[in-house]
């Protein structure tokens, strides 16, 4: 037999790299599962379904290869008695069970995965509560159309302190729109269309609470849709780098019961009232210079 | 082959000699790595402690930390500054440029690599490449604040934020350089391997490092033109008025910007079209230094070789198929989000086969616990953690919620730079008797190991925790947030285990530069190893064989031959 490196068969090596291996498993799997997702408040509990479903099979897969990883590690240490390697390397079985089973695993994951994605970036529903939402170096606008149902223009132009969103009062269209600054009011279990755009660099639009996320782009017009299910107030975070104050470009999104938004409306905003009553058949329009 | 005599200048600076070169770029890359280790350290002493005022550390930025506190556009410019460095500098150019220049001559039986002069020029290309990175902190508004993805038009209008002033275009002129050194070490690599392989060497008999090579110059000559393109077009919108990425109606400042026409979409597509090669371009040398470790420490022939070598190659096929998920929730076309998903997912098939390979190669061995195999079953453990988060984020539909959050962190930090890390540092405890003619130290490596092993876990496994309680990336406090809150204790933890993490690497760089001196010296084969590296002499001099190029009669992995006397079989023995 040849050479050893020096020092190279300890058998310490070996036990504590199994040990350190399995402890880290443990310990890192323990503490995984008191950290959940944020209290669901939509309707897309169908993505933490396969959040949860994705965590069981990876978290599965995970346990098993590094238990087995260090059990092998500990096996096979060079001073066992009898030490021998083997000179098997190949396995064409084996080498397709693995493979074929990987593949068998993920399909189902793509499928499921593709299906709720075409469900989240559908269509959104003809009553849906519409509110363009304006980011900024660090403020949200959001642009509620009014009674009308439809936004009136906004021209770069006119951006301005006393108009953050660039409104152009001279189109009829704008007579009933407001603006509300880093709060968005909308009812519950009504579902809540989100249009975007920016004013300035990338945000990103981030309902944690709500498992929804969407980027903002200047030059394009983004959107987003979800059905609030629970009210409450709940924070709004920006979640693409925009600047210095990124961090602090944060926003409040309370969801009311229908009533309580009609009252709210009627006491904050008596032009949009009648949106409250009779949502708007056709769906709004966003133009941009 | 004679090689001229070589005096100081030629032997040591404008060396054509690939070790040489070689030795340059782990030079280079390790004092770069050590920048971006401090950064890292500063970033999280901000989430570990935030906006704690730290008078002593006034003194070394005066304007980042005027009264000993952070300032947000700091903090930005430091987030932004460790990941360029770190995944150009330090993780591109260690496994890539540094053992890919060093180790290819070697394992395929060639004097040199195919194009010596351009070899030093590409060195050559990427320092003032580095230097003006570094440079760009100390001008007027602090060094590039627009992350390493550079985002317009954060990045393109120079009042967006402080370090989108000179410090962006420092950022952008220094890309360039890393691009220009970048291509000509990939066509070198390629050309070399193509060429010079040493009579015997078919492709199929190559080391899995030189396939991994090979296929990573390939990744780099494709890829890399589009971030100079890109990098180009962010110039001359920043600088001549174009508007290749920005569309009409931007207003920062209070002021309405003349550009009209572009989009910023544009530049993720180009950015992110090498940024996911880009990622293979660290994985992949890393997987292959791993397999060559693990075949010589566990004394056994990597388990299925061609499998090793077609995944490699579907993998670096593949990572020009999935850069569009970085941009799930971009506002590009969800149809087109849908062919990624695809695409990504199929990642995890070549991926699988590396993880279950090791398995089997570790299973059925008389395991030898040295510093390197100790880095190289790291790399293992850390590929399949790893590999596993991006499952998640793969799935555009639960990549809405995980998409920019500290799970993406956590996620990149285990697979591309961990395993890449572990894969660098075990190729350097194995490779270093090549390198100097000396070992390292055993017993610091072990430390090493020790340390960084447990230490990096501890970092970067909590930051799955934050990801999924909705902690977003980049942000200089996340307690503005109150959902986020709660979560402090968790960014404490990661914090401590963060500066040991770095404390630990102080070893490696110590046995490093200590061991050229005082380490033992080296036999041309320490570890019994069956590679033909191993035929050079202790310290190959410039040539690397003394005497004619030994021929390869098998594949570098005939380890506990059934029959033969000694466990191991080199690959230059008939």
């Amino acid at each position: 037999m040849a050479d050893e490196p020096k020092g190279s068969r300890g058998s310490l090596q070996g036990i504590a790299m199994a040990v350190v291996i399995w402890a880290i498993v443990v310990l890192s799997s323990l503490y995984y599962v008191r950290y959940g997702v944020p209290e669901l408040a939509s309707d897309r509990g169908y993505l933490d379904s396969l959040y949860y479903v994705i965590l069981g099979i990876t978290g599965a897969a995970y346990i098993l290869y590094q238990l087995a990883l260090g059990y092998v590690i500990y096996r096979y240490r060079g001073d066992r008695p009898g030490a021998e390697s083997s000179y098997w390397h190949e396995s064409h079985k084996l080498e397709l069970t693995w493979t074929i089973g990987t593949a068998a695993i993920m399909i189902p994951i793509v499928f499921t995965g593709l299906i709720y994605w075409d469900r989240v970036k559908g269509p959104a529903p003809e009553d849906a509560v519409t509110v363009m939402a304006v980011g900024a170096q660090f403020q949200w606008d959001f642009h509620y159309p009014g009674a009308d149902g439809e936004f009136g223009r906004f021209d770069p132009t006119l951006y301005a302190i006393d108009n953050q969103i660039g409104l152009d009062e001279t189109d009829p269209a704008a007579a009933d729109d407001w603006v509300l600054t880093n709060q968005l009011v909308i009812p519950v279990n009504r579902p809540t269309r989100i249009l975007m755009r920016s004013k300035d660099v990338q945000h990103a639009i981030f309902l944690p609470n709500f498992r929804v996320k969407q980027d903002l782009v200047p030059g394009m017009t983004t959107e987003v849709w979800f059905t609030p299910v629970k009210t409450g107030s709940y924070e709004v975070a920006c979640a693409e780098l925009c600047g210095l104050g990124h961090y602090r470009m944060r926003a409040f999104l309370e969801v009311m019961e229908e009533a309580d938004y009609r009252q709210w409306l009627s006491d904050n905003a008596p032009a949009a009232v009648a949106d409250a009553a009779d949502p708007a058949p056709e769906a709004p329009s966003a133009s941009a210079e | 082959m004679e090689h001229e005599k070589q005096g100081f200048v030629s032997k040591y600076i404008f060396s054509f000699d690939h070790k040489m070169i070689g030795k340059q770029y782990f030079t280079l890359a390790m004092s770069m790595g050590f920048i971006g280790g401090i950064l890292a350290v500063l970033i999280r002493l901000q989430l570990g402690f935030p906006s704690q005022p730290w008078p002593f550390l006034e003194n070394l930025f005066p304007v980042g930390m005027a009264s000993g506190i952070m300032t947000p556009e700091f903090y930005v410019s430091l987030f932004t500054m460790h990941g360029t460095i770190m995944v150009f500098f330090l993780l591109s150019l260690l496994p890539v440029s540094g053992f890919g220049n060093f180790l290819i001559p070697l394992q395929i039986g060639a004097r040199d690599m195919a194009f010596p002069f351009l070899n030093m020029l590409s060195f050559w290309t990427v320092v003032p490449g580095a230097i003006i990175i570094i440079i760009s902190f100390f001008v007027e508004g602090g060094a590039a604040a627009s992350g390493w993805t550079a985002y317009p038009p954060l990045s393109a209008i120079r009042s967006a934020i402080p370090g989108s002033d000179a410090g962006q275009t420092l950022w952008l002129v220094g890309m360039i350089f890393f691009v220009a050194s970048f291509t000509m070490g990939g066509l070198n690599f390629v050309v070399t391997i193509l060429n010079l392989r040493t009579k015997g060497l078919r492709m199929m008999r190559m080391p899995l490092t030189t396939w991994a090579q090979f296929v990573v110059g390939i990744l780099g000559l494709l890829s890399f033109p589009a971030l100079a393109a890109g990098a180009l077009l962010l110039t001359f919108d920043r600088s001549l008025g174009t508007s290749f990425f920005l569309p009409a109606g931007i207003f920062i400042g209070d002021t309405l910007m003349p550009h009209e026409g572009g989009t910023p979409l544009l530049w993720q597509h180009l950015f992110w079209f090498l940024g996911h090669p880009e990622v293979y371009i660290i994985m992949l040398p890393a997987m292959g230094f791993t397999s060559d470790i693990l075949a010589t420490f566990c004394r056994r022939p990597i388990f299925g070789y061609r499998s090793m070598v077609y995944a490699i190659m579907a993998i670096g096929t593949l990572s020009f198929l999935v850069w569009g998920h970085h941009m799930f929730v971009s506002g590009m076309s969800p149809f087109l989000g849908s062919l990624f998903v695809v695409t990504t997912l199929a990642i995890a098939i070549p991926s699988a086969v590396k993880a279950f390979n090791w398995l089997f190669t570790i299973a059925r061995a008389r395991i030898q616990f040295t510093s390197a195999s100790l880095f190289g079953l790291g790399v293992v453990s850390l590929f399949v953690t790893g590999g596993l988060t991006g499952i998640f984020l793969g799935t555009n539909a639960v990549d809405i919620q995980l998409h920019d959050t500290y799970f993406v962190v956590g996620h990149f930090h285990f697979i591309m730079a961990g395993a890449g890390l572990f894969g660098a540092f075990g190729a350097v405890y194995y490779w270093y008797p090549k390198m100097f003619g000396r070992m390292l130290s055993e017993r610091l490596g072990k430390i090493h190991f020790w340390i960084t092993f447990v230490a990096y876990y501890a970092v970067f496994f909590p930051m799955h925790y934050l990801g999924v309680s909705g902690m977003m990336r980049r942000i200089y406090d996340p307690n503005v947030y109150e959902y986020l809150q709660p979560l402090q204790p968790v960014n404490l933890f990661i914090t401590i285990s963060a500066f040991v993490l770095f404390a630990g690497q102080l070893i490696f760089i110590y046995n490093y530069f200590a061991s050229m001196r005082t380490g033992a010296p080296a036999t041309a084969n320490p570890w019994n190893a069956a590679g033909l590296e191993w035929s050079t002499p202790p310290h190959p001099g410039h040539g690397n064989w003394e005497g004619e190029i030994p021929p390869a009669h098998r594949w570098p992995y005939d380890y506990s031959e059934p029959g033969k006397k000694r466990d191991f079989t080199p690959q230059w023995e008939a």
